[in-house]
Formats: C-alpha cells, structure tokens, sequence
C-alpha cells in the first residue's frame, strides 16, 4: 500500500533500500493501523507491503464449508485516505525507501515508531527483501 | 528376564515432564472443571442430552462370532453399546504448549484404552467410541496437558502451531473459534471444533503465564526460555542412537552388536 491513492505494489525498476519489521507476535488491526499511518507519513517512505497470517473470508474445509469466519480482525481499516480491507493478522512491514533518503535518519525515525506502537516486540532490518521489476506472474495476474 | 518399564531419558524440564506424561501410574492434575454438556457442544457431534446414535446392537444381545480375542478383550463401555466412532482433534503451539502431538500420541496409548490416534506436524487426532471420548475429551481439557491459550479443539483447518502468537498471547486460528475476554482475561470458546458458532459463549479459562508453562512443557526448544535439545546429554545419546541403528539395520537393530 503507498501514500499515494493505490493499495496495489507498484515496482521502482531498481532496487531501493527496504525496512524489513518483523513483529514478535501478530498484530491487531487496530495496531496495524496505527503502525501503518505513523510510517506512511514518514519523508522518505515509497511504499510499504505488509505480511501476516491470511483471515479467509469463508470456511474452506470441513462439514461448515462455505459457511462466513467472520474473524473479528479482518475489516476495514483506514490508512492515511485509502480505506483498506485487512485480509490478514498482520506480522510484518517491508517499509520501502526513496531513493533520494538518508537511509540511516530514516531508519531510525521508523525504530522510533516501532518502538512506541509496537509493544509486543520486533525485529528491523535493513536490506532489499522483496523484487523490485515486475516478473512473469505479474503478467499472469493481469 | 523381567524389565523395568522405562518411559523417557534425560534430566532436563522438558524429559522429566515426558516421563511422567508417559507414565500411567503418575496422575496429570486437574486445572479447571469444564461441564460435560459444554464439552460435548465444542466436540459438536451431538446435542447435550441427545441420545447415543448406534452402529450395531448391544454386545450383550450376543450375535457376535465366536473368537478367542474378542473373549480376550474387555470391551470399553461405548463399544459393549455399539457407539458410533467420534473424534477429536487438538493442536498444540510451538511455543511452549503444555505437551505437542508426539507425545500426546506415546501418552495416549501408554494411559488409555479403545483408540485411535494419528499424529501429524502440530495436531493429534483421537478416535474412540463417542461415550468414551466425551469422558475422555472432558479428561484432557481438564488437564495440565492443555492450555486454554496455546492449545486449540479444532477438527479441521488446525494452522496456526507454528505461527506467532497473536497480541494477546493466544495461539493463531483462521477460523476464530476462541476469542480472548479482555475483561475477564480468558479465552472463550465461540464456535465447535468444525466452526459452527455456539448457541452461547464456553470459556475455558485464563491461560498459564509463560513463567509456568517452562515448567510443565515438553517441548525442547533453543528459543528464548526454552530448553535445546543439545543440551540434555542422554537425550542426545538416544536419539543419536536410534538414527544410527536405523541407518545401520532398518528395522531389524537387533542385529547390530556392539553400538
């Protein structure tokens, strides 16, 4: 998702640095999406991609096939303008950069953040995490 | 020559808590009382109160054949009955789950009788005739071998035992079957194992701090606060030992000397 008005991954073409936050445990939505805002507002920040634990939106196996999960933390949250539907338990950020950024500030002011929103623990790495030119499934998907 | 039963090797926590899960003459405390009509709602294969539905008639009617091993074999209660064969499935976390599926499967079989249980990755499934599965189901949940947070009731779709926990400590389930009570602090069972929802709400009580849970696991770990498995030296001799007399002589190891 971007600070722009897509929720869709848009590629650079190059490879900019990328924040990887690992989280100790799997977030709320509530917690993802204070996470979300305080980072999107961040100078230097492109892009970021989220992971998690996907919340299907029906039961898939079993006798109840079919029948809705309604998991209480797949909704809609709001993340700078964008209004997003959150289909997963949230434990990852891949937080990308500007080329133009000073990596070292800007990693620094997105610990911070973690530090205050996330109190369950987490990890950060910086380092490049994710393809960065579309690829042959992206042709699929289209 | 008579032997001693021997259950399990090793010193450390997570050894000496396998030993005594695997010894039938050691009792597992109870922890919580949870009513049988709310276990039979979350195993949801019958109403509270709902008659046994049969597969054959009585064993006392006696139309059975003739045959030494059913003379042998005391039958469990649900058989001489004709019960249809149930189950239930529970799925323990990686991160310090009271026991995991292995030894549920060795504890089983070393305590009960009438079942039948498969282990895979992170759950273990029992079979048994539905009378004496509701008993024991309601046994196990009881238990010190369960925790409300880290161990799950769940018949099918059981992700989630290796996953990390989620922000309330609770054990990752795509199919919310249990929530956690904020107000209460206890999980709260709101759908059955196959995630119909419940008429009402079941709770199984608080879950154990991690500080206790160290104590009563039986999962080695090098993760923070566990114990590694390198580090229980007759632990490591035995599971080296029995690598080496598979490679060396499959299944028969009797045939290796000397080793």
């Amino acid at each position: 998702m971007t600070g722009a008005k897509t929720t869709k991954t848009t590629y650079a073409g190059t490879p900019l640095p990328e924040v990887k936050v690992f989280t100790e445990r799997l977030l709320s939505a509530e917690s993802t999406e204070k996470v979300l805002n305080a980072l999107i507002i961040l100078k230097h920040v492109r892009q970021i991609n989220i992971c998690g634990e996907t919340l299907p939106l029906t039961v898939k196996s079993g006798p109840n096939t079919g029948i809705p999960v309604n998991h209480p933390e797949r909704k809609v949250i709001k993340v700078g303008d964008n209004e997003i539907e959150l289909t997963k338990l949230v434990g990852g950020f891949y937080v990308e950069l500007n080329g133009d950024a000073d990596v070292d500030a800007t990693v620094e002011e997105i610990r911070k953040v973690c530090d205050k929103l996330i109190k369950t623990g987490y990890s950060l790495e910086v380092g490049r995490y994710s393809k960065y030119r579309p690829t042959l499934t992206d042709t699929l998907r289209c | 020559m008579a032997y001693k039963r021997q259950f399990y090797p090793g010193t450390t926590i997570p050894a000496v808590n396998r030993r005594r899960y695997l010894d039938p003459k050691q009792n597992l405390k109870k922890l919580r009382d949870i009513a049988m009509d709310d276990v039979v709602r979350i195993m949801g294969h019958r109403n509270p109160g709902e008659d046994y539905k049969s597969i054959h008639p009585p064993l006392e009617e006696g139309k059975e054949p003739k045959c030494p091993v059913r003379e042998l074999v005391e039958p469990i209660e649900g058989a001489k009955k004709g019960d249809r064969v149930r189950y239930i499935q529970f799925t323990d976390s990686v991160y310090f789950a009271p026991i995991s599926p292995y030894q549920r499967a060795w504890m089983y079989l070393s305590r009960f009788r009438g079942l039948d249980t498969g282990t895979l990755s992170g759950r273990q499934i029992i079979e048994m005739r539905e009378r004496d599965l509701e008993k024991l189901s309601k046994f196990l949940i009881d238990s010190e071998t369960f925790d409300p947070a880290l161990t799950g009731i769940r018949g099918a779709t059981v992700h989630g035992h290796a996953c990390r926990l989620d922000e309330n400590g609770l054990m990752f389930d795509a199919w919310q079957r249990y929530i956690w009570d904020g107000r209460k602090k206890e999980v709260v069972y709101v759908k059955d194992q196959v995630a119909l929802p419940l008429d009402r709400k079941i709770s199984v009580g608080k879950p154990a701090p991690t500080s206790e849970l160290l104590k009563r696991t039986t999962i080695f770990s090098a993760y923070t606060g566990g114990v590694d498995m390198r580090d229980d030296k007759e632990v490591t001799a035995y599971g080296i030992r029995i690598h080496k007399l598979r490679t060396l002589a499959g299944y028969q190891p009797f045939n290796v000397k000397g080793v």
